[in-house]
């Protein structure tokens, strides 16, 4: 069995990683974000969300995810293939996410046998119906907010983050929990204008998979309006080698069987 | 109203519609571990929906009696195999038309999709096939289209008609290549006096014949076979397009000798490119319509060359909501002999045929509400289409589609005036399996 969970594995290296802080909030967004969304030179994952809305109502949806990194805290692409709810299967999501300009998005609806363009315009809006956002999934880019170290604890950095243009996001700052061993943030606070936390994502479980903390189960609840959605992974692979010629329009129309194949365990 | 079975039928379900929509009670915090951790991927056996939709008549079509234009239940089924080194892809409608007054099978999908080496994919059976850069607006793509269901309210997905082709698809680090051969001459379903009543020129006015309108088909033959090609690649978020067509044109628009409604023969050329600007997606085409058999204009029976020309944008100016505009002309040319050879000049096409549409699209409650109105309105033609739309996701099961067409013009001539009194408003609830 490769896994092993973190929880094991920071018992036994809790003296020696606790004595060399950070201090600069960048350098900790930087490692988190690598920690986040850049483990391994590529990966796949199979995902589920349960959506719950403020009257308790279930929704579903299930995935498959192909990433692969251009270059590691930078470009990225995704490859995005649905296979429940029967109304949104076979769709498939294709993402060219870039560092220094928009992401490129292409939806493949099956039924038209459409190649849809979506304008990369705003990434904080639900994506397929969750609780999360496109952002949520794929990254923010550091450097559109602002970075304040609040608190250095035991075992989680505190930082205050603000957006450097405030007219392009819902909140007025967020904080997050960073774990000081794996970078994950295990907890993103979004305040708005009032100061209210109206918006909460957290991490519930972190698996070591092929030697990365991986999240395998996290949950963004609605403090505001009710409702939350939790988003779980399983079939967790890293360093598959993955060809760049995954993620191009082939795929939106024929998903690539062999990587998206559960992997033998 | 008069109470028929077909319309008790609808009536039944539509009423399971509402049950469905009735307050649920909360369900367990459970995850249904049915296949997810199991080695072995789950997949849908089978998938589909059951659809009821009524649509009516909010005018009068002298010409037809029933005020119905939809009026339908509909059973969708879905399924994929993938046999060793293939995969088999069926879609399949089996249901009741009641404006028609009969039951139907039909069949979206049946094909064949395989690998040839590293870089080539064919797919061979009834597909449904679509490209080129238009919103509801069509130059390059001269696949088969379903006008009639598209006008009746049905969803979206079946403007797209499938049709019998081997496509064969070849990528490459440069220029990808695509390939349709439809054997047999697949056109749109176009207006034939059953639903919708349509302009006829030389009666001058709305027609709706009885028998219904059948345009003669060109036979069977590999020259009368369709050929369409594409070649096409993405460079830094640009992609670049070039199609060419050989076949007819899709809709009946020209006469035999004895003046019957045919098809006449086209070849296309054209090219698009489709990018980010702005924070938005623009795209332009164009595409050059060569009327094989009367390019010099002089023939009246036939249509003349086209030059069509789209150019588009679509942008989120606000969270949750889209706005997408384009614009779109039709030049006819030597349009100066056409109206000289006209048989009735008075109806024939404008020189320029200019074309706006909007599409606006409002999201709430995460996806859960969508508002749309798409507007088609031609400064030219002077007449317009609008196309509102409600789609309520009332679960992963249920959907509603609250919607209308919407047509108005000046002059009955003209694509969407003849339309005038086939303006309907609809309602569909949709089961989702």
């Amino acid at each position: 069995m490769m896994l092993k969970t973190f929880t094991c594995l920071g018992l036994l290296v809790t003296g020696a990683a606790y004595a060399d802080a950070l201090t600069d909030a960048d350098e900790i967004v930087r490692q988190s974000n690598l920690a986040s969304y850049y483990a391994g030179a590529d990966g796949r994952s199979e995902v589920r969300m349960i959506i719950r809305d403020p009257q308790g109502r279930q929704q579903r949806r299930q995935f498959t995810v192909l990433r692969r990194n251009v270059e590691a805290g930078g470009d990225q692409q995704f490859l995005v293939v649905f296979s429940q709810p029967s109304d949104v299967r076979n769709t498939t999501f294709l993402v060219h996410k870039h560092v220094d300009r928009d992401d490129d998005r292409w939806l493949y609806l099956p039924g038209l046998d459409l190649v849809k363009r979506i304008s990369a315009g705003d990434k904080r809006t639900s994506f397929v119906g969750a609780h999360y956002f496109y952002e949520d999934v794929s990254g923010r880019r550091p450097t559109d907010d602002k970075h304040e170290l609040v608190e250095t604890g035991d075992e989680r950095y505190v930082l205050k983050h603000t957006p450097r243009d405030a007219g392009s996001v819902e909140f007025a700052s967020y904080t997050t929990w960073i774990d000081r061993e794996t970078f994950l943030p295990m907890k993103i606070d979004y305040v708005n204008a009032a100061g209210d936390v109206y918006r909460r994502v957290e991490v519930l479980e972190v698996t070591e998979i092929d030697g990365h903390p991986t999240v395998t189960l996290s949950r963004v609840d609605d403090l505001a309006g009710g409702g939350r959605t939790d988003m779980q992974f399983r079939h967790i692979r890293y360093d598959v080698g993955l060809p760049e010629t995954v993620f191009t329009e082939r795929s939106l129309r024929n998903p690539p069987r062999e990587h998206l194949e559960r992997p033998v365990q | 109203m008069t109470c028929e079975p077909t319309f008790r039928t609808l009536c039944a379900v539509l009423l399971v519609g509402f049950l469905s929509t009735a307050p649920a009670t909360a369900q367990d915090d459970v995850w249904d571990d049915a296949g997810w951790d199991d080695d072995a991927a789950s997949t849908l056996p089978i998938s589909g929906f059951v659809e009821a939709g009524v649509g009516t008549r909010i005018r009068t079509d002298s010409l037809l009696d029933q005020r119905g234009t939809l009026e339908e239940l509909r059973w969708r089924v879905e399924h994929d195999w993938q046999p060793t080194g293939f995969n088999v892809a069926l879609k399949a409608d089996l249901g009741y038309d009641g404006v028609d007054g009969e039951a139907y099978a039909n069949l979206r999908d049946l094909s064949v999709g395989f690998t040839l080496g590293d870089s080539a994919d064919v797919r061979v059976g009834r597909q449904i096939l679509t490209w080129g850069t238009g919103d509801l607006v069509f130059l390059n793509d001269l696949f088969p289209k379903d006008f009639v269901s598209f006008f009746a309210g049905r969803d979206d997905e079946y403007l797209k008609a499938p049709s019998d082709t081997i496509r064969f698809t070849r990528y490459s680090d440069r220029w990808n290549l695509d390939f349709a051969w439809t054997p047999e001459f697949a056109h749109d379903t176009y207006l034939d006096g059953d639903r919708f009543s349509f302009f006829f020129p030389l009666a001058g006015r709305n027609v709706a014949p009885n028998p219904v309108l059948r345009a003669e088909e060109p036979h069977t033959s590999f020259e009368n076979g369709e050929f369409a090609a594409r070649l096409f690649r993405t460079v830094e978020g640009r992609e670049y397009a070039v199609y060419g067509y050989h076949g007819f044109f899709k809709q009946p628009n020209a006469l035999t000798p004895d003046l019957r409604a045919t098809f006449a023969p086209l070849t296309s050329l054209g090219a698009s490119l489709r990018q980010p600007f702005r924070g938005g997606i623009v795209n332009l085409e164009a595409a050059y319509y060569w009327s094989r058999d009367d390019s010099s204009g002089r023939d009246p029976l036939i249509p003349n060359d086209q030059l069509r020309v789209l150019a588009g944008y679509e942008w989120e100016p606000r969270t949750n909501f889209t706005v997408g505009l384009q614009y779109y002309l039709e030049w006819t040319l030597d349009h100066d002999r056409l109206l000289d050879n006209s048989l009735a000049p008075g109806f024939e096409p404008d020189e320029w045929r200019h074309l706006l549409t909007t599409r606006l699209t409002y999201r709430a409650a995460r996806d859960k509400h969508v508002l749309s109105l798409f507007a088609f309105v031609s400064p030219s033609d002077r007449d317009v289409y609008l196309r509102p739309s409600y789609t309520y996701r009332h679960s992963d099961q249920w959907s509603w589609f609250l919607g209308g067409n919407l047509f108005a013009g000046d002059a009955a001539h003209t694509f969407f005036g003849q339309l005038e009194d086939a303006s309907n408003l609809y309602l569909r609830v949709r089961y989702h399996y």
